[in-house]
Formats: C-alpha cells, sequence, structure tokens
C-alpha cells in the first residue's frame, strides 16, 4: 500500500473513532503506555550532512504524522536521532548507546555507506532490524539477515545512467568524477558499458572537496565525447564543464541531484540529467501527496533523502504493527516483503535486501536552474 | 595534446597559483610581522567571501562597496583574533607551536561557526564581469580571473611599498625583528603586532572577494585555502610576501601540468613531490636570501 495512503486512511480511521466516542458520551480511556523507541543514526554534521539534514526532515514529519493518526496499535513512536558527524566509528558509539540504554526497537541508518557497515556489524550480532538509507555496500552485507538498504547500489544507479546513455545513442563518453562517491559509480560504470556499446574516452579524477577542476574539464572537452558524465558531491565540476565551454549534454547521478549543489551550480545548472526518484517539481501521482505535505510543512521541495527517511519510518511501523517491539527476528521477519514506497518500490525478500528496480528510476533534466521531469523511464526508448 | 588544452591548462594555472599565492601572501604578512604562523589566513577569506555574498546578492548592494565590505570584515576578524587568542598566548609565554594550534583551532571553530549561520550550501557570487568568459585561443579565462591576477599584483607592489617605504611598515617590521630594541626607540611593539594581523586580516579579505566569485563560498573553504596557501608561502619563503605569489605560481602551474601530461590522479602525489624536492635544495624557500633581506 502507498505510504501516503497508509496515513491517511488511519488519520480518518483515528478522527471517526474520536468523533464517534465523543457521540456516544462513552467514557474515553486513553491507551497509557510507553512510546515505541525507535533509534537512528544519521549524518546532520560533515560531508554527509546534505544527505542526513534531508533524511531527518523525512523522519520528522513521518513520525509526526503517525503519531496523530494512532502510532503503533495506539502507542505512539519517538525515533531518537543521533548524528554521527560523518564518521564511521562515531556512528558505532551512537549506535551502541541507543540499542543498549534507549532500548529502541529497530534503527534507522545511516547515511553514508562507511557508517552503515560501522552499525550494521553490531545490528547484526544484536539480531537488531536495521533500515540503512544507503545502497548495499561490502559483500558482507549480504549475509546479515536484519539489514535492509532503502537507496539502490550503485551498480543499479550506474545502469540507470547508462540505460539513458543508450537510449540517447551517445556512443563515446567523457567522465569527470570526484574521489569518493564518484569514484564509486565510474567504478561501475566502467564495468557496463561495454554492455551496452558506450566506449569512455576521457576520464578524470578530482579530490572531494576540490575548488578547480578546470584542467580536468578541459581534458575532456579536447576529447570530444558526445555526452559527459559528471559525478560528484559538489557543484564545482559542474561550473567548471561549462565554462570551459562543454556545451555537450551532461549526464550525472542521484547523489549530484541535492538542491545544495544545483543553487552552487548558478547559471550552469542547464541541460543536466539525472536518473532520480522523485522530482519535487514535477512528482509521480503516488508522489504527489507526499511532496504536498511536505512542502506544506518545510515551505520546501522534497527529494530522494527526504522520502527516503519518510519511507523508513513508514516501513518500520508496518513492522512493528505486525510484529510488536519487542522480538527483533520478528520484526525483520515482518519486514521481509514488498512495500512500494514514496521513494520507490522495494522488495525486501530479494536476496539484496533492497530489491529496487529499474523501473522505479524517474529521469530529471535540469533546464536553467529548474528540474523538469522527463517522460524517459529506463528499459524505453525517448 | 591539443595547443587549446595546453593554454586552457595553462591559464588555469595561473589562475589557481594566484588563488594560493593569495593567501599565501597573507600568510608571510602576518607571519613577517609577527612570526606567528596563522592557520585562520583561509577563514579570513571565508568571511570576507560570506559578508561579500550577504552585501551583494543577498542585500543587492553594488559590488563595489560590497567588495570593500568584505576586506573591512576580513580586517575586523584579524584585528579580533590577535586581540583574543594571540595577545593572551603570548602574555602567558606561548611559542610558535601554541599560536599554530590556537589558530589551527580557531580556523574549526570558524568553519563550524560559519556552518552554523551561513548554512552548508555553496553559494555563488558575480564577480568583477559577472559571469563572463574571454577567449584565449580557443581555450576561456573568467572576466573575473584576470581581475583577480591584476589586483593581485597590485596588492604585492602596494605591500612592497609600505614596508619599505611607510614609516609604519619599518616600525612593524622593527618590532618583528627586534622587539625589545624597537621598544627602546619608542615603538609599540603590541600595537604593531595588532596592525599586523589587521594588515593580514585585510589581505585574507582581498583574497576573500577575489576567490569566492570563482569558486564558490562554503563553510569548508577556509582551511582547505589555507593549506594551499601554506605551501605556497612555504615555497616563497615564508615571511616574503613576493616569494608568497611566486610560490603559488609554481605549485598552480606544476598541478595544471601534471594533469594534462601525467594523470588528475596523480595531480597532488607530483605537485608534493614538487614541494619535497625544493625542500631539499632549497629549504628556506626559493627566496630565502630575499626573506632575510626584508622582502
Amino acid at each position: 500500500m502507498n505510504t501516503f495512503e497508509a496515513t491517511r486512511r488511519s488519520v480518518l480511521t483515528g478522527t471517526m473513532s474520536t468523533l464517534a466516542a465523543g457521540c456516544f458520551a462513552a467514557p474515553v480511556l486513553a491507551q497509557q503506555s510507553d512510546p515505541i523507541s525507535i533509534g537512528a543514526v544519521l549524518s546532520l554534521t560533515g560531508p554527509g550532512a546534505a544527505l542526513g539534514q534531508a533524511e531527518r526532515s523525512g523522519i520528522r514529519l513521518a513520525e509526526k504524522l503517525l503519531n496523530e493518526a494512532g502510532g503503533v496499535n495506539g502507542r505512539i513512536i519517538r525515533v531518537l536521532v543521533e548524528d554521527d558527524g560523518s564518521k564511521p566509528d562515531i556512528a558505532k558509539s551512537k549506535a551502541e548507546a541507543l540499542i543498549f540504554n534507549e532500548k529502541i526497537a529497530l534503527m534507522i541508518g545511516a547515511s553514508l555507506t562507511a557508517s552503515t557497515g560501522a552499525i550494521s556489524a553490531l545490528t547484526n550480532s544484536e539480531k537488531m532490524p536495521q533500515i540503512a538509507l544507503t545502497g548495499l555496500g561490502p559483500a558482507i552485507e549480504l549475509t546479515y539477515k536484519s539489514l535492509f538498504h532503502l537507496l539502490p547500489p550503485q551498480a543499479l544507479n550506474a545502469k540507470a545512467m547508462l540505460e539513458y546513455t543508450k537510449a540517447q545513442n551517445f556512443k563515446k563518453i567523457g567522465v569527470l568524477h570526484d574521489s569518493g562517491y564518484g569514484q564509486l559509480v565510474y567504478n561501475n560504470l566502467k564495468t557496463m558499458g561495454s554492455d551496452y556499446g558506450v566506449s569512455f574516452v576521457a576520464v578524470e579524477k578530482f579530490e572531494v572537496g576540490a575548488q578547480d577542476v578546470s584542467t580536468q574539464a578541459a581534458k575532456v572537452r579536447a576529447a570530444d565525447p558526445e555526452a559527459v558524465y559528471v559525478i560528484a558531491t559538489s557543484s564545482v565540476p559542474f561550473r567548471a564543464a561549462r565554462q570551459v565551454r562543454i556545451t555537450q549534454p551532461i549526464i550525472s547521478a542521484i547523489g549530484s541531484s541535492a538542491y545544495d549543489y544545483v543553487r552552487g551550480m548558478g547559471e550552469y545548472a542547464d541541460d543536466i540529467v539525472f536518473p532520480e526518484f522523485l522530482v519535487g517539481e514535477d512528482p509521480e501521482s503516488h508522489q504527489k501527496a507526499f511532496v504536498d505535505i511536505y512542502k506544506a510543512a518545510y515551505n520546501s521541495l522534497p527529494k530522494n533523502y527526504e522520502a527516503a527517511g519518510w519511507d523508513a519510518v513508514h516501513i518500520a511501523v508496518n513492522a512493528l504493527k505486525k510484529a510488536g517491539p519487542t522480538e527483533r527476528t520478528a520484526i525483520a521477519q515482518a519486514m521481509r516483503e514488498p512495500y512500494r514506497g514514496v521513494m520507490a518500490s522495494y522488495n525486501f525478500a530479494a536476496e539484496d535486501l533492497t530489491g529496487i528496480e529499474l523501473s522505479s528510476y524517474v529521469y530529471s533534466k535540469l533546464v536553467k536552474t529548474q528540474f523538469t521531469r522527463l517522460t524517459f523511464k529506463a528499459g524505453t526508448k525517448s | 595534446m591539443t595547443a587549446t588544452l595546453f593554454i586552457q591548462s595553462l591559464l588555469a594555472g595561473i589562475t589557481n597559483g594566484f588563488v594560493y599565492g593569495l593567501i599565501g601572501l597573507g600568510i608571510s604578512v602576518i607571519y613577517r610581522g609577527t612570526r606567528v604562523v596563522n592557520a585562520m589566513q583561509g577563514d579570513f577569506s571565508l568571511v570576507a567571501g560570506i559578508v561579500l555574498y550577504l552585501c551583494s546578492e543577498h542585500l543587492g548592494y553594488p559590488i563595489l562597496p560590497s567588495f570593500l565590505a568584505g576586506v573591512l570584515a576580513g580586517a575586523v576578524v584579524g584585528w579580533t583574533v590577535e586581540i583574543f587568542f594571540v595577545r593572551p598566548t603570548r602574555r602567558r609565554g606561548g611559542n610558535e607551536e601554541s599560536f599554530l594550534l590556537v589558530t589551527l583551532g580557531g580556523a574549526f571553530a570558524a568553519s563550524a561557526a560559519a556552518l552554523l549561520f551561513f548554512g552548508r550550501d555553496s553559494r555563488p557570487i558575480r564577480g568583477l564581469g559577472g559571469d563572463n568568459l574571454l577567449d584565449v585561443f580557443d581555450a576561456t579565462i573568467r572576466v573575473h580571473a584576470v581581475w583577480l591576477i591584476a589586483l593581485s599584483i597590485a596588492v604585492v607592489v602596494a605591500l612592497r611599498l609600505f614596508y619599505t617605504r611607510a614609516t609604519i611598515g619599518k616600525a612593524i617590521m622593527a618590532a618583528s625583528i627586534d622587539p625589545d630594541g624597537a621598544t627602546i626607540i619608542g615603538i609599540n611593539v603590541p600595537m604593531m603586532r595588532t596592525l599586523t594581523f589587521v594588515l593580514g586580516g585585510a589581505v585574507g579579505g582581498i583574497a576573500g572577494v577575489l576567490i569566492s566569485p570563482l569558486i564558490t563560498v562554503n563553510y569548508e573553504m577556509g582551511l582547505l585555502l589555507t593549506l594551499k596557501g601554506f605551501t605556497a608561502a612555504i615555497i616563497g619563503t615564508l615571511g616574503n610576501p613576493f616569494g608568497a605569489v611566486a610560490g603559488g605560481l609554481m605549485l598552480g602551474i606544476v598541478e595544471a601540468l601534471a594533469i594534462v601530461f601525467v594523470s588528475s590522479g596523480y595531480k597532488d602525489v607530483i605537485s608534493m613531490t614538487f614541494l619535497i624536492l625544493i625542500m631539499i635544495a632549497v629549504p628556506n624557500g626559493i627566496f630565502a636570501r630575499r626573506g632575510r633581506a626584508g622582502g
């Protein structure tokens, strides 16, 4: 069931129940029980702050609305959010405090792959269900039976870029990527490129946090590609590419689509395509209600990571309703099924504990600093 | 490799070189006058960049008053750092390592404060000449970058004249070289040190308003700039303003050529190897003799 519809139905049910009780003047005995605690370790500061703060907004909104709708069988939920400073060692210590001191029922997070890895070793040993806001990390995670991922693996992100590239009939691609997120995506592009008939005619890397990459961009331009992949958690390479007169279309990845980066691009935020999941300016029909609620609450548009935070809390509450808050293995078992979220359609019964299909991707294009949703879907011709 | 690519890399190298040099210039000015290695130099530029953004983009003021406000902000931060951090440390017998640690802590605090009050966004700023580009044999350089180069040279010349011709410049040098002797002949040494930080802050402010339109303003830029500027200042002999700019230029051009002729992945390896070789060959920097002679 769509998470928004579920919330709305719960709100309506709750309201009707209250009205009925008032009409018949029956004594109302509010269920007096402790809140159910859910832990969340997010990157609210440091390099991952753009992700963690967006996720927190989605989490807080879902927590508020779900509690207004009655919480988990009458018990309210309380999401305890901790900041890991984008550091895995801090993520682990924060997770330990949440699990052993706060007695949380399950864990949400982390925002970054390394932090997720640090936490998941702990949650796995404790059989604590964990909803990670990252894609699949090291292979050992496939052996964990209580870990679920809300973001796609980098291989799928790369595939989504290549699907669009193939549909546009681009064969010669230049690549400008950073040494962090960009390197992870490029590693997968390199592996799959030949399957899509794509050759990489220039690949230029720069360090995360670089303030000028115009020489690298000039090298990419000199190779005369048909399109350019720019993959980075920064606006710098996008500006540099256009400033050295790379006029070819730019195709990027979901991690580069944050509004923060687009604002940093300034007037150069033009003719750039992103495979992502939620275009706040033009959401898909099942996402529209969430976008409206989010806009009303925060006076801004959500993107992928806000939706992931929202989905995480809904998935947690659904499982807690079915399994109760005490049996960790039962909670994890209750999660292990398909779920239609706002961000994507998941299948947590799948081998990679994510189950996101290419069909969940939507494609957006920056046109003069504004996102527009393309009609293209992966697996089709544009 | 095409001629366009070579020219483009040279233009990028020269522009980046002046960016590094401007930060190194401020580090050298402060070291020259106080013997303090100031790890907050990039943060003077950060504050200036934020003030420039608030004035020109947020409040809509014309570019020139906004630039002046940024430079003034840099000078005020320089003054604040000297009065509230450096002077108390010196009074308690702090040495060069203490000053480095104090200013390093200040740099992290400034970055955190910028994150808190300014947010984590990178903010683009219109530069002198807007975002217009100049064509140089099919390569491009931003009009603002040309202004940055011209004004950097002007600042170096002005500082040279200040230290060699102006009475106060000579007094700053005297207070730095021999504080006791300077006191005997009536120079107010603490005030000269404060003025040095104000001057270093103003140079950092000039760097900030000139660099920010090229790279956008964000809360993390301070320490990154300091590291590059420090490298430039070391190459060009710490304490020699002209040397800092020359060191920055060498570093910028080596980085750019490393990307073109080797690989962008080895850019830092090559530039740091270059730094090591220079340090082995001339341990006090390439302008060591000039530095001792007073620039």
